[in-house]
């Protein structure tokens, strides 16, 4: 059958960091309606509305039923909320509707308010999503010790054990993350919406903060944020009608694994390693299959990679197939994941400067959308972006989003 | 549509008040119930679409723990976190934009976990509604009741009218969780009072429950099965929010309905369809969607339920299994009416089997007085 | 195109302060744990086996994802096994509150102490176990190591009877 094709018309974002001057109504309402406003959109030329946030973190239940008559309500909705990939999952949830035939012009909305939350820092933790399974082993007579221990050592949650896992698999050291993290920071600064930003900041600076859990800095560490982004598509008439360059979906492809951490009550699951992260190999797999992409390390020309810590940067490009197994880091000495390298990843800064949980993997989606379309301002690389890939992860690094974005329709 | 898109299999748990079972143990039954009946394993099935709440489950990601009793390990999947006909909707566009060509819904909610009327607090208004701590869904219903039976002149007899017909359909559904062979209207206004007009017996229960159904481009549907029951139009809408909007009426459903029936081709629904399964979380929102559907006009849902017309051997019957009064396991609601329309088409509904069902309307709502409301018109074959 | 500006009535919000008491959860568990304990209390490790695939789960669970099948048979696996990952965390503190309490005070760990955090990957077993590595300097913490169970001495049959584990050869 002919398939549709979809691009992105709009982008939207508010300045990510902590907002205590708008509530939640008014900062999504605020990306919804610049995202419109830059795909030359009416809120009556959208056909409908997908949106997503982790609810859990700011005590609102369903959001858009209170909000949503300020981007757009009444219209058809729907909510999709998968964790960390939850942004993701939202845009391809807006691709899916036009693609789907059904509706023309669809606009997808992410984001967080971690601030109204008595534990902003509860983006990072275990917590929220093993809280069930603490209670559990506490009545089961787990002893206070190993309850002290998870908490103080694995207050990162899952990614912790993750970058041991991986370090110990690639090779990579700790300077490497700290490299990472340098890159990103600096990155950050380049982007106007993002929340932690240092201009100039070395590997010395990051390596100079203390350790939350070994092997994890402070300066690893995501901050948690508050932000909406948002991006509006259209099927392929309407945009090449309204968009000068449209950043056209490839191909989205979203593959789940067995929960990587234990199962629900603390039951057994067969992933010992962490870093294999077979789901989103098969995702890449697959997006790039989908997309027609036979050689992704020629053809795709940069990335934004969901990391909120150092070492999923280098992971996650191995496992996108962008770099060989273990040899991420090798390229990142190289500079070949720089701003203006060969493989820039994460120009925007990443997660790792911005962590809105619900809107971060829609915000990488949408930085691919600007490289393509030559919004990117002062983060755009300098290269030619033909091709592009966003990926985002959730759950206990047991989900995956994954898009392919280019300059050109799927044919 | 750009492709015809079927049912071909489907399954759900029985729905009661607090089993001994995990939400896995259902999601499990549910899935595995699912592809039993279509004949296939999960291999089969291209994409997978889980219907569950954060809220609801006590758990951030709801869904993490039930990728391996979905069956959709090292599969391309997603979530919809509103009512599981939702859920049915985003399978279907991922069906229908060529990527895959199977799919499978798997919605779970256990009641018993945390009140539902306790969640849909935090649905509120943020800045003031929840600051003053008088509305719940319940309550927001029964402003709306006597609104309505204001407005139109309807009894609390009337309204009762509806709960005796469901809670007696659901006598002979094996499925249902309130089953109640022998109720009568007074017995309906001997319950206890929640929010006047609203009784117990006009409230949906809380179950705990999970429901699984598989859909499949055309191609696939025929080599899968001989009983395919395909999609013939789907339309959404949400409302406005609780204060904002127009109370008297459901107009997003109204918007939705149209918006199916122009796909579907009905002009004349209450004719057309066979049979209705809507989602009536309280007896007077049955009548609101009578008119809603176009049934008849606004104010007359009372005549039909008086005259009969919406019983099993009416002209339109409504919610012949029961609907959500009979069982409310929350999310996977919608989809349980969806099946059970199902079920109707292919014949496999036992006692409560309307006869030569051909076409079927399904509901699911989310949200305060159905503030967001998705009809499905389902056909059978020829 | 012109930039639109969106523009607010005011600049600032007031803060409402609010405690959102979600309520007690009561969430559902099986009771795969029960035959994990039993074995705990004769120092055994129990998991589950699939018929399906051969993989054996610790702790025992009933769904072998993979194979799409619910597991009946159980098996005993090895008290001794490796490292697949581990943390550190910073040392324990008199004054440092984790969950409201002040663990080296109530004696729970002691002072200067570094926790580690691990998952261990029991001979036999296809899953890991999250436990605490016991008796080793944090500089040794090595993942590959091979550990074994430190049990408690008198085991109660609940899961703190695996107190943690300590390098072995």
């Amino acid at each position: 059958m002919m398939r549709r094709n979809v691009a992105i018309i709009g982008c939207g974002q508010t300045k990510h960091g902590r907002l205590r001057n708008v509530n939640t109504s008014e900062m999504i309402t605020e990306a919804a309606w610049k995202a419109m406003e830059d795909a030359k959109v009416t809120p009556d030329e959208v056909d409908a509305i997908v949106v997503g946030n982790m609810q859990g973190f700011g005590g609102i239940y369903d959001t858009e039923l209170w909000a949503g008559e300020s981007f757009g309500a009444p219209k058809p909705f729907l909510r999709i909320t998968t964790g960390g990939t939850t942004g993701g999952s939202v845009a391809h949830g807006g691709y899916y509707s036009v693609a789907s035939g059904l509706y023309d012009v669809v606009l997808a909305i992410a984001w967080e308010k971690h601030s109204d939350s008595k534990e902003r820092g509860a983006t990072t933790g275990l917590a929220h999503v093993a809280m069930a399974n603490m209670f559990h082993d506490l009545q089961q007579g787990a002893s206070l010790k190993w309850l002290v221990s998870l908490v103080t050592g694995a207050a990162i949650g899952v990614s912790a054990f993750q970058a041991s896992c991986y370090m110990y698999r690639s090779g990579c050291k700790v300077e490497h993350l700290d490299m990472v993290a340098a890159k990103d920071r600096r990155n950050a600064a380049k982007n106007e919406y993002a929340h932690l930003r240092w201009p100039n900041c070395t590997p010395e600076d990051i390596a100079k903060t203390e350790w939350v859990s070994y092997p994890l800095r402070f300066g690893h560490v995501c901050p948690a944020s508050d932000g909406a982004s948002a991006v509006v598509y259209a099927e392929e008439k309407i945009a090449k009608k309204k968009a000068e360059r449209p950043a056209w979906i490839k191909s989205v492809a979203a593959y789940a694994d067995e929960p990587n951490w234990l199962g629900e009550n603390s039951q057994g699951t067969a992933i010992t390693d962490l870093s294999e992260q077979l789901q989103c190999v098969i995702s890449a797999k697959e997006a790039y299959r989908r997309a027609g992409i036979k050689d992704p390390r020629k053809e795709i020309d940069m990335a934004e990679i969901y990391q909120p810590f150092p070492h999923q940067e280098l992971m996650f490009s191995e496992r996108l197939d962008l770099f060989d197994e273990g040899k991420a880091w090798i390229a990142l000495e190289e500079g070949q994941t720089e701003i203006d390298g060969s493989m820039p990843l994460d120009p925007s800064g990443g997660v790792i400067s911005t962590n809105a949980i619900g809107s971060s993997a829609m915000q990488r989606v949408l930085e691919c959308a600007l490289q393509i379309m030559g919004k990117a301002g002062k983060h755009q690389v300098p290269k030619d972006v033909k091709n592009a890939v966003a990926h985002g992860w959730g759950g206990s690094v047991n989900f995956t989003t994954v898009a392919v974005l280019g300059d050109s329709p799927r044919r | 549509m750009q492709r015809k898109i079927a049912i071909v299999g489907y399954a759900q748990t029985h729905h009661e008040a607090d089993p001994p079972n995990t939400r896995e143990g259902m999601v499990f039954e549910a899935a595995k119930g699912a592809l039993d009946n279509a004949g296939i394993t999960r291999e089969a099935i291209d994409t997978f679409i889980n219907v569950s709440s954060d809220y609801q489950d006590g758990r951030t990601i709801s869904n993490l723990f039930l990728v391996m009793a979905e069956g959709a390990y090292l599969k391309d999947e997603s979530k919809v976190e509103m009512d599981g006909a939702f859920g049915v909707l985003y399978a279907m566009m991922r069906i229908l934009s060529g990527t895959h060509d199977t799919a499978m819904v798997v919605g779970v909610t256990q009641g018993s976990i945390f009140s539902p009327h306790q969640i849909s607090f935090y649905t509120l208004d943020p800045t003031f509604d929840r600051q003053i701590r008088l509305l719940n869904d319940v309550a927001a219903a029964a402003i709306q009741a006597r609104m309505y039976k204001n407005k139109y002149d309807v009894s609390d007899e009337q309204i009762a009218m509806v709960s005796v017909k469901n809670l007696m359909n659901a006598a002979s559904n094996p499925y249902a969780h309130r089953r109640i062979p022998d109720l009568t209207v007074k017995k309906v206004l001997n319950s206890k009072l929640y929010y006047d007009p609203i009784r117990e017996l006009n409230i949906s229960p809380i179950s705990d429950g999970a429901c699984a159904l598989v859909l499949a481009s055309e191609e696939k549907a025929k080599e899968i099965t001989d009983a395919p029951v395909w999609i013939k139009g789907v339309g959404s809408c949400q409302d406005s929010y609780l204060r904002d909007r127009n109370l008297l009426k459901l107009e997003s459903l109204e918007t939705a309905a149209k918006k199916a029936y122009k796909m579907a081709g009905l002009k004349d629904p209450s004719t057309e369809l066979d049979v209705a399964e809507v989602t009536e979380r309280f007896s007077h929102e049955e009548l609101m969607i009578y008119e809603a559907l176009g049934f008849c006009k606004e104010g007359k849902g009372k005549t039909l339920i008086e005259t009969g017309v919406t019983k099993r051997k009416g002209q339109t019957p409504v919610n012949p299994s029961g609907g959500a009064l009979g069982a409310d396991p929350i999310l996977a609601t919608g989809l349980v009416r969806i099946v059970e329309a199902a079920k109707q088409i292919r014949g496999e509904a036992g006692k409560y089997q309307i006869q030569g069902v051909r076409q079927a309307l399904a509901h699911g709502q989310t949200g305060l007085c159905a503030q967001s409301n998705i009809v499905f018109i389902l056909g059978g074959e020829g | 195109m012109e930039e639109k500006q969106i523009k607010y009535k005011t600049e600032e919000t007031i803060t409402t302060e609010g405690e959102w008491p979600v309520g007690d959860y009561k969430y559902k568990a099986w009771k795969h744990h029960e035959e994990f304990k039993e074995g705990l209390k004769e120092k055994k490790i129990v998991g589950s086996i699939c018929s399906g695939c051969g993989r054996v789960y610790v702790p025992p669970t009933y769904i072998c994802g993979r194979c799409f099948r619910w597991m009946e048979e159980r098996t005993v696996v090895s008290d001794r096994g490796i490292i697949t990952s581990f943390v550190l965390s910073n040392p324990m503190r008199k004054g440092m509150k984790i969950l409201g309490m002040d663990p080296v005070d109530m004696g729970i760990v002691a002072d200067g102490e570094v926790l580690i955090p691990c998952m261990v990957k029991f001979d036999g077993s296809d899953s890991f176990v999250q436990t605490i590595l016991l008796n080793v300097d944090p500089k040794d913490a090595k993942v590959g190591m091979r550990v074994q169970v430190v049990w408690a001495k008198e085991p109660k049959g609940q899961l703190s009877d695996i107190e943690g584990v300590e390098p072995t050869e």
